[in-house]
């Protein structure tokens, strides 16, 4: 067991003699042990990074690292990592105890016997002994995953790589697997690299998770850290469910000009933020902050509701200032009824909204968070 | 196949009367849960007559009847009906000139072969040619689809270059193997003498101890290129994922290929395979140009033997009891293929 360190990585494709930077300059340690999520939309090189990690893609620049040992020049047979496709990639012609065995015979010196009694153990664990002797075509499609999984676990490895394994399985399994993996992977404590679009896996599984954003890093951070206080507006919007609504505004000293809002700011919300920030900002305040409120006030303003999703104990509503096009959406309540058309008085707590700045995204004001309000959060929204 | 028209005949006249015919006064149930309507039954006769005429033009059978009757017609007597005359004619006695006589049948012709060391020696040829041939083209095939499926520069120059062969006519690469293998200034020869290998130098079409191989090799030039195309296009099909699955597992690249890839080409294999072994079996342009009809005992097979004896000595009937026996290894070839195909689902 040990650590895996990416030291300033960089890959470039070669397309037709143009460069395309894949990952650009990414540096990221996975502690012993560690379950790291790796998280961005399509094409960001989160997967282009993970199959460096493997060996599948060479690295154009940096190093990186297992332990001490520098492994970018190794070949992939000879670094020890065990990884789980997307696709599961399992061999079609084998039987699943043939696909567990497969790496064993390859890459161990392990006799006929301690292969068996590893896979055995593996199969025992994963609950897939009954399906030892078939073929992964009779299988579903869930129990394909365990066996890609299995033959993951019968390594051993140093570190597990993970390629979007849930993304093929419906979603009541997912979520399922969700829990599995991740109190399998504390009882095996290997080190994990895991690479996912999806946030809801990022936030629930990690232990950290690493955002990135077209080849760079935006943000490493626990889960929490990642919701409460994003680095910028990007991981702002692409952590947490429903997305965290932006507004354009323009700071007039304690006062944030909107279209069709004036937002005022108490005088301790004004100290905490950055110094040196411009005046062109992002208000951004997260759905389930967004509060209803029972009569005008500060930071209150009156919307009309335009869709109402509801969810069961929630509703998202999208809200309408009047006369303005644009909508924002709210969590609010199950149990409060409100209809397409209904006019909702809402108001942003100043404890909770966020300001980026509206050039480079960088966070200039973090919603304020004492030890009570994060704790309460971490009941509701996690 | 007499059998087959019959059936669907009466599937035809079966659906016509369903159509039409329906005269008895009590409900029937359909099979979509309702039932038929009593009026079918009383409508005019007229209006009968009119319904079987609809029924009888609407029948998928009978429309679909200009696409399938004329080409089943056509290899019905062509192919199925020449096969079974060439049947009869191996049971007669029938050679040189005049008529085959219809009177009396038997199995004499046959019984001939065994006792006849030309016949032996043509069939044994001709299994070794069909072995070596099938084998050596195969091998050489998945060895040459895999370096170019290994993402080489002008994979698509090599591809073709490989495949050129296969183009050409085979008189045209009998005319060449032959220039090739000339004892006194072939191709072969010359460079071997070049480079003072005159040990070498053999009469590869004229010693009889070379006269096959020396086929079998230019045969394998000609085919493997096809032999890589059928196993380039398995071994796209496979997905990246299991190439670097093997990888991570461990494996090298020999492994990975004896292991991973290899055994997922069986469907390749299979299917170049019969095509391969079918042409060994009527190779017989390629050694007609190479050798005439009298290409010697090492060298001779099946497919010129018959031409041999039927349209050369006019032993009729011995050539088509020849022909029968090549019609049966071709069908020893293909049937178990098509069994194979057939329990897939894919016929």
């Amino acid at each position: 067991m040990s650590s895996l360190t990416l030291d300033h990585v960089t890959k470039i494709y070669d397309d037709d003699g143009e460069d395309v930077v894949a990952v650009d300059d990414v540096s990221l340690e996975i502690r012993d042990g560690e379950f790291l999520v790796l998280v961005g939309p399509s094409g960001c090189g989160k997967s282009t990074t993970l199959r460096m990690v493997a060996g599948l893609e060479s690295v154009t620049s940096g190093e990186i690292r297992l332990g001490e040992t520098a492994i970018d020049d190794r070949k992939p047979q000879d670094r020890n990592i065990a990884m789980v496709f997307q696709s599961y990639a399992l061999y079609p012609h084998m039987t699943v105890r043939e696909n567990m065995r497969f790496g064993l015979e390859e890459s161990t010196d392990l006799g006929d016997d301690g292969i068996d009694d590893r896979v055995e153990d593996s199969a025992g664990l994963l609950g897939i002994t009954e399906l030892l002797e078939r073929r992964p075509e009779e299988l579903s499609g869930g129990q394909q995953q365990r066996v890609a999984l299995g033959r993951a676990i019968v390594r051993d490895p140093e570190v597990f790589l993970m390629d979007e394994p849930l993304s093929n399985l419906d979603a009541k399994l997912r979520s399922q697997m969700r829990t599995e993996l991740q109190r399998l992977q504390e009882d095996l404590d290997v080190t994990t690299m895991y690479v996912t679009h999806d946030q809801t896996e990022a936030m629930t599984m990690g232990d950290r998770i690493a955002i990135l954003d077209g080849g760079r890093l935006q943000q490493v951070g626990t889960p929490l850290e990642c919701y409460h206080e994003p680095a910028n507006q990007f991981v702002a919007g692409f952590i947490g469910e429903p997305s965290m609504n932006f507004f354009p505004v323009e700071r007039d000293g304690d006062v944030l000009r909107g279209d069709g809002f004036d937002y005022p700011l108490p005088p301790e919300v004004v100290d905490r933020i950055a110094a040196g920030a411009g005046d062109d900002l992002t208000l951004s305040v997260r759905p389930e902050a967004i509060a209803v409120a029972d009569g005008p006030g500060e930071r209150r303003f009156e919307t009309t509701v335009d869709v109402v999703e509801p969810m069961g104990d929630e509703n998202n509503v999208y809200l309408q200032f009047p006369g303005i096009d644009g909508t924002f959406v709210a969590v609010v309540d199950g149990y409060e009824r409100v209809e397409r058309g209904d006019t909702v008085t809402v108001e942003f707590p100043a404890d909770r909204i966020h300001l980026f700045d509206r050039a480079t995204g960088e966070a200039v004001l973090d919603r304020s968070l004492t030890r009570e309000t994060a704790e309460t959060e971490t009941g509701r929204t996690i | 196949m007499l059998r087959l028209i019959r059936s669907l005949v009466e599937r035809a006249r079966r659906e016509r009367q369903q159509g039409g015919h329906r005269q008895d006064g009590e409900d029937r149930v359909r099979t979509d849960g309702g039932t038929v309507d009593p009026a079918v039954g009383s409508r005019s006769r007229g209006e009968r007559a009119a319904a079987t005429v609809r029924t009888a033009t609407e029948g998928e059978f009978l429309r679909s009847a200009v696409f399938w009757l004329p080409p089943l017609l056509l290899t019905g007597l062509f192919v199925y009906g020449a096969i079974g005359w060439n049947v009869v004619i191996s049971l007669t006695d029938w050679n040189g000139l005049g008529d085959p006589e219809y009177a009396s049948f038997d199995v004499e012709m046959y019984a001939r072969m065994l006792s006849d060391a030309t016949f032996l020696a043509a069939a044994r040829n001709t299994v070794a040619l069909l072995v070596a041939f099938t084998v050596v083209t195969l091998l050489l095939g998945l060895f040459l689809a895999i370096l170019v499926d290994r993402g080489i520069r002008f994979e698509g120059v090599f591809r073709t270059v490989y495949l050129l062969p296969m183009s050409l006519s085979f008189v045209v690469t009998a005319i060449f193997w032959a220039w090739v293998y000339n004892f006194e200034n072939g191709l072969l020869n010359e460079l071997f003498r070049a480079v003072g290998a005159n040990f070498l130098v053999q009469g590869w079409i004229s010693d009889p101890q070379f006269k096959l191989a020396a086929v079998v090799f230019a045969l394998v030039w000609q085919f493997s290129g096809y032999a890589m195309v059928v196993y380039l296009a398995g071994l796209q099909s496979i997905p990246t994922d299991q190439f670097e699955a093997a990888r991570v597992d461990g494996a090298g690249t020999v492994k990975l290929y004896l292991r991973v890839i290899i055994p997922q080409l069986r469907a390749s294999t299979t299917s170049a395979a019969v095509v391969l072994m079918v042409f060994a079996l009527k190779a017989f342009d390629f050694l007609f140009v190479l050798f005439g009809t009298n290409l010697g005992k090492s060298v001779d097979i099946l497919a010129v033997m018959m031409y041999r004896e039927a349209f050369g000595s006019g032993n009729w009937a011995y050539g088509s009891a020849i022909a029968t026996v090549l019609f049966l290894m071709a069908l020893s070839v293909i049937g178990p293929y098509l069994y194979y195909q057939y329990r897939r689902g894919d016929l």
